[in-house]
């Protein structure tokens, strides 16, 4: 009897031992990016050009930031388009054949490595056209986010009740009005959390970005059509470049990068707080 | 009833183009990587040699390096996000457990490069100083432990993949576990068993979850590039233990690739990887699917 009460004091205190053990790298690696990222960051930092790797002033990021601010709304634009209308498809027609297909091929796109994302907006979109492009990045960016989006969006659609469903066709409007302005302003939180969801991904991803827009940091915008810098993807090849200067501006960007990150990520805990109430 | 019929053809374009970008990624895999396959056959799998002035490439050593980091990485990553998601739901009070799983939550979230970039500057060489140095001095005698590590190799890459994957599976427990009947818990208290006792009874009972919790996981990790081309050292050759530096399928298409359009079959060479780094990732989504499916019948 008290073998057994022993070992269960030893188990459960291993148990939370090792739950703090997984949950530890997160404190580790918020307090390392912001006590990296603070010895170079100040207003500057936000629209500078970024430091030669030797000599010169501390520099900024300021073509990746305006990069991936642009790389942001369009892939949201079309693949938060794309998502919430398959989304409302889905919860609409869910037993619909169709929808079976969707949810596979959705359950699929999100199995894809990014990696692979990227390698085909390369083969679509790079070489034919011979340049890297902006566009590209988002268009893979965009693929990313769809699966994301639309199967939070039918959630969302699928959570509202059915009764309200019924008086919204029973108003004699058609199915566009009632799906796309009424239950859309019912789901609206729901649908919301989506598009930020996708929005924090389109931000933080790097391997759809390698292929795709080439990283220039040297200049600002200059259509969707030229390369784009993007802050993911200063920060991967900053951090292995082997000069400490860019290593700096890597943390200084990853700081910025969190911090985007941690704003969505409230912002979208918050909205699904509410819904809760 | 006609606009009815307008709506359905109008939602009907967007599930197409899921299937179109579906089917797009998979033919411009095939299509691109042909070459590849009729230059090499199966000297391209079987082969460890990257020598792109030959134009003489076999991904071997890729392939084993992603097996071993993501097997490395669900092996450290499964007791750790079951302990998570238990820890949170059986241990702590009902404020506090809706604050870890936020944190679970945004561990999910956070950009890999981010885990890269504190993986290759903080964590490689705290892992290397404090484990994998003492593993190899008093366990070097075992082929695994056999090289003198440098801190970027397979072994810091998988257990940085760990780290990453643990919010994954904890999830995909945490919800199998919450829907748990709880008369199973209080049959099992009632009957005098210990806490411990209760948790095993209950883990028991969701092996399935946590067994998808695993696959999910997996193909997380086997897919995961940019963290990983950070901390596994890009060496062409076949590792002969966990502390060689390496390469990924996946690190390898991300680290090579600037280069490729030198060469002629270098693009196909690194689509090819990626078109079977999609095959194992569906082998085991499949396989995964169809053991989920028996231990459930079995029930």
């Amino acid at each position: 009897m008290i073998a057994r009460k022993v070992k269960n004091k030893i188990m459960i205190g291993l148990i939370g031992l090792l739950a703090i053990v997984s949950a530890a790298p997160l404190f580790a690696i918020i307090a390392s990016i912001y006590v990296n990222g603070a010895r170079i960051i100040s207003p500057r930092f936000l629209v500078d050009f970024p430091p030669p790797p030797l000599g010169g002033s501390d520099g900024g990021i300021g073509p990746a930031l305006v990069g991936t601010l642009i790389l942001m709304a369009l892939s949201i634009l079309i693949g938060g388009g794309l998502g919430l209308f398959t989304g409302i498809f889905l919860s609409e027609y869910g037993h619909h054949i169709l929808s079976h297909y969707t949810r596979l091929s959705l359950q699929i796109m999100v199995e894809f490595p990014t990696v692979i994302i990227g390698l085909f907006a390369y083969a679509v979109l790079v070489l034919p056209l011979r340049s890297f492009n902006a566009f590209a990045g988002a268009f893979a960016l965009a693929i990313v986010i769809i699966p994301y989006v639309a199967l939070q969006v039918r959630e969302a659609y699928a959570s509202i009740p059915y009764s309200l469903k019924e008086a919204a066709y029973s108003l004699g409007v058609s199915p566009f009005v009632v799906n796309l302005r009424i239950l859309l302003s019912v789901a609206r939180r729901g649908v919301a959390t989506a598009l930020l969801v996708g929005l924090a991904r389109a931000a933080g991803e790097t391997a759809p970005l390698l292929f795709t827009i080439l990283g220039t940091t040297l200049s600002y915008f200059e259509g969707l059509d030229k390369p784009i810098g993007a802050v993911p993807l200063l920060i991967y090849n900053f951090a292995l470049s082997p000069y400490e200067r860019w290593h700096e501006v890597a943390w200084g960007a990853a700081a910025v990068l969190l911090t985007i990150i941690l704003a969505l990520f409230i912002v979208t805990r918050s909205l699904v707080k509410e819904v809760k109430l | 009833m006609r606009s009815e019929r307008k709506f359905f053809m109008f939602l009907l374009v967007f599930p197409i183009i899921s299937f179109i970008i579906v089917a797009g990624i998979i033919f411009s895999l095939i299509y691109t990587s042909f070459p590849i396959f009729l230059k090499e056959g199966l000297r391209f799998i079987v082969t460890a040699v990257w020598n792109p002035p030959k134009e003489d490439y076999g991904i071997l050593h890729a392939i084993v390096g992603t097996l071993i980091t993501s097997g490395l990485a669900v092996g450290i990553a499964t007791p750790l996000a079951i302990s998570l998601a238990v820890f949170s739901i059986e241990l702590v009070p009902t404020k506090l457990r809706d604050v870890i799983n936020s944190l679970s939550d945004l561990m999910a979230s956070l950009p890999t490069v981010i885990y890269g970039l504190w993986g290759l500057y903080v964590f490689a060489p705290l892992l290397h100083q404090y484990v994998m140095l003492p593993l190899h001095e008093y366990l070097g005698f075992i082929p695994l432990f056999s090289t003198k590590p440098s801190p970027t190799n397979l072994f810091t890459a998988g257990t940085l993949l760990a780290i990453m994957v643990i919010p994954f599976s904890s999830s995909v427990i945490r919800e199998a576990y919450e829907a748990v009947p709880q008369g199973l818990k209080e049959a099992a208290y009632s009957i005098g068993m210990t806490q411990w006792e209760v948790i095993k009874v209950m883990t028991g009972y969701i092996k399935s979850a946590i067994f998808a919790g695993v696959i999910l996981a997996l193909g997380r990790a086997m897919g995961e590039t940019i963290a990983v081309a950070m901390v596994v050292g890009n060496t062409p050759t076949l590792p002969k233990s966990l502390f060689d530096m390496g390469y990924t399928v996946s690190s390898l298409i991300a680290n090579q690739f600037p280069n490729a359009e030198s060469y002629d079959y270098m693009v196909a060479a690194l689509f090819g990887g990626a078109f079977l780094l999609f095959l194992i990732g569906l082998a085991i989504n499949i396989l995964g699917l169809r053991l989920v499916r028996k231990v459930v019948t079995q029930r």
